[in-house]
């Protein structure tokens, strides 16, 4: 019994130490992006460049399973059964700008981007050349995680335009499947699109395209363990991920709602 | 022989290596070959049971939780929050419990798997396996199917249980604008085990796919301790792509022509 609390004790204090680390990450991280020189440029574009290839393709086919599914053939089912189907675009406005076009935003850019950068960094940290930079006197934080969580900030508010046209595009193809005309989906659509809603959306999936890249970039930079460690260390971010992201949805939204009683009202 | 080397070095070329791959995986569960090592097929088990289980469930739970306010600030947007459980009676079991099962087996127990076989392909010890005549497929990939076989309807069922149970907590407890009489009312009538088998047949495929793919990343890993994490982090590609394939096909199948809902005739 004892072992068992001395190993609850000892898990709960190094993932608290490492929440630590993280957060002491992001306040460096963005001292050092808003303190000239400006020197990571190069670096942010071809970052940037390198996460668009990566993503595109998983980031177009997961936009639109995801809301083919769910929002699609589930919500048209039911709405069908009342003769409503012209009311589909209305609810598409509400729950994929607000709930599925950044959570397949997020779970992509995590799962693709910021496995890439982890196992990246991972790489350069057991090669020693994290150390070798230090030496020369380049600041690895400067040269290597702002350009990542620049670029990972804004292709995350980037790519969730995408999630949701293509979000839209699959309630498209299932009004379509459903043989009812497009018309009334999209009028019901542009009736309850709010900016509020939009802009919480944008806001949202810049939170979580941050803390991505903190939590891959922070993995990386520590991993240690020889063969196996790099690996461990993707692992342990893409889950410390995942979770994050359940757990800022939530909150963020919950806290939108409540806010904002004016987004809740159908039109 | 010079053309399908060639051929194999192609996209497609590689995906059949894969299939070719998985399929004597699979081959080898279903043919029984796996249970000389049955004993290791257990460990694996105990291993998801004891370090997966937990964190799975939890990102179950978080979207559960999101389940239910979106459900019951959508019901409520059309003045209808009594019906909150309809909607996260469909939300739950047929879409967001097997999603979220499937993206943290994904990035817990596949890419564990990448790292675990990529640094033994590294410190050559499947070679080691191979040398001293043990099958290593069956040995490393087919016992971790029949493992991950073993727990999963289980794991599963409980992630059912606490995904249901975090809409409950957000629309009745939470947010609290509808009686939990009411809210269960329509929960459970929105539901039938048919629809629980539906969804645990695609959590059930969609866990099957990640492990393949883990053990398939792993297997292969080449050039050094790099290697391992590039593999890694390039399975992630393959298991975001086939989760949100088999969702979509899934729902397209079992809900797509019967939305099996009790409305009207």
């Amino acid at each position: 019994m004892d072992a068992t609390a001395g190993r609850g004790y000892r898990t709960t204090r190094d993932f608290v130490r490492e929440i630590g680390a993280m957060v002491i990450l992001t306040r460096q991280t963005i001292v050092s992006a808003l303190r000239p020189p400006y020197s990571y440029g190069p670096e942010l574009v071809s970052q940037s460049v390198f996460a668009i290839r990566l993503c595109w393709f998983p980031m177009v086919l997961a936009g639109v399973a995801f809301t083919y599914g769910p929002a699609g053939i589930q919500a048209a089912g039911f709405l069908d059964l009342f003769g409503a189907l012209d009311r589909l675009g209305g609810l598409f406005a509400l729950t994929v700008i607000r709930e599925f076009a950044p959570l397949v935003c997020a779970i992509v850019i995590a799962g693709v981007a910021g496995t890439a950068i982890c196992a990246d960094l991972g790489a350069r940290k057991i090669r020693e050349e994290l150390d070798a930079l230090r030496v020369l006197g380049v600041d690895p934080i400067k040269s290597l995680v702002v350009p990542r969580f620049v670029s990972l900030m804004a292709l995350t508010g980037l790519f969730n335009i995408f999630a949701l046209l293509f979000g839209t595009f699959g309630g498209v193809l299932v009004t379509l499947t459903h043989g009812a005309p497009l018309g009334p989906f999209f009028a019901t659509y542009f009736n309850n699109a709010t900016t509020p809603e939009l802009a919480a959306s944008l806001i949202k999936t810049t939170i979580f395209g941050a803390m991505i890249a903190i939590i891959c970039c922070h993995k990386g930079m520590t991993a240690s363990g020889g063969p196996e460690g790099v690996g461990r260390a993707v692992n342990q971010a893409v889950v410390l991920a995942f979770l994050g992201i359940g757990a800022v949805d939530y909150v963020f939204t919950q806290t939108l709602l409540a806010t904002h009683p004016e987004l809740t009202m159908a039109r | 022989m010079r053309v399908s080397a060639a051929l194999r070095t192609t996209p497609v070329g590689s995906l059949g290596q894969a299939w070719k791959f998985c399929w004597r995986v699979m081959w080898s569960v279903y043919r029984g070959r796996v249970f000389q090592f049955s004993a290791e097929a257990l460990r694996q088990a105990g291993i998801l049971l004891v370090g997966s289980a937990i964190i799975v469930l939890g990102l179950v739970f978080i979207l559960g939780l999101e389940c239910g306010i979106e459900g019951a600030y959508g019901a409520r947007a059309v003045g209808a929050i009594s019906a909150s459980g309809a909607i996260t009676a469909l939300c739950d079991l047929r879409e967001v419990i097997p999603y979220a099962f499937g993206y943290m087996m994904a990035a817990k127990v596949s890419t564990g798997y990448v790292a675990e076989l990529g640094s033994m392909r590294i410190s050559e010890e499947i070679d080691a396996l191979d040398v001293m005549g043990l099958d290593s497929v069956v040995y490393l990939g087919a016992t971790r199917l029949l493992g991950t076989w073993l727990v999963l309807p289980f794991i599963y069922a409980i992630a059912v249980t606490v995904g249901i149970a975090a809409s409950y907590l957000a629309v009745v407890i939470e947010i609290g604008q509808v009686s939990a009489g009411g809210y269960l009312q329509l929960f459970w009538m929105f539901q039938t085990p048919v629809d629980f088998l539906y969804s645990g047949i695609k959590g059930m495929a969609m866990a099957t796919f990640v492990v393949l793919v883990g053990v398939y990343y792993g297997y292969h890993a080449t050039g050094g301790p790099v290697g391992v994490g590039r593999a890694t982090a390039k399975s992630m590609i393959a298991n975001i792509v086939g989760i949100h394939l088999i969702g979509m096909l899934g729902t397209q199948i079992f809900w797509g022509f019967n939305p099996r809902a009790p409305i009207g005739g």
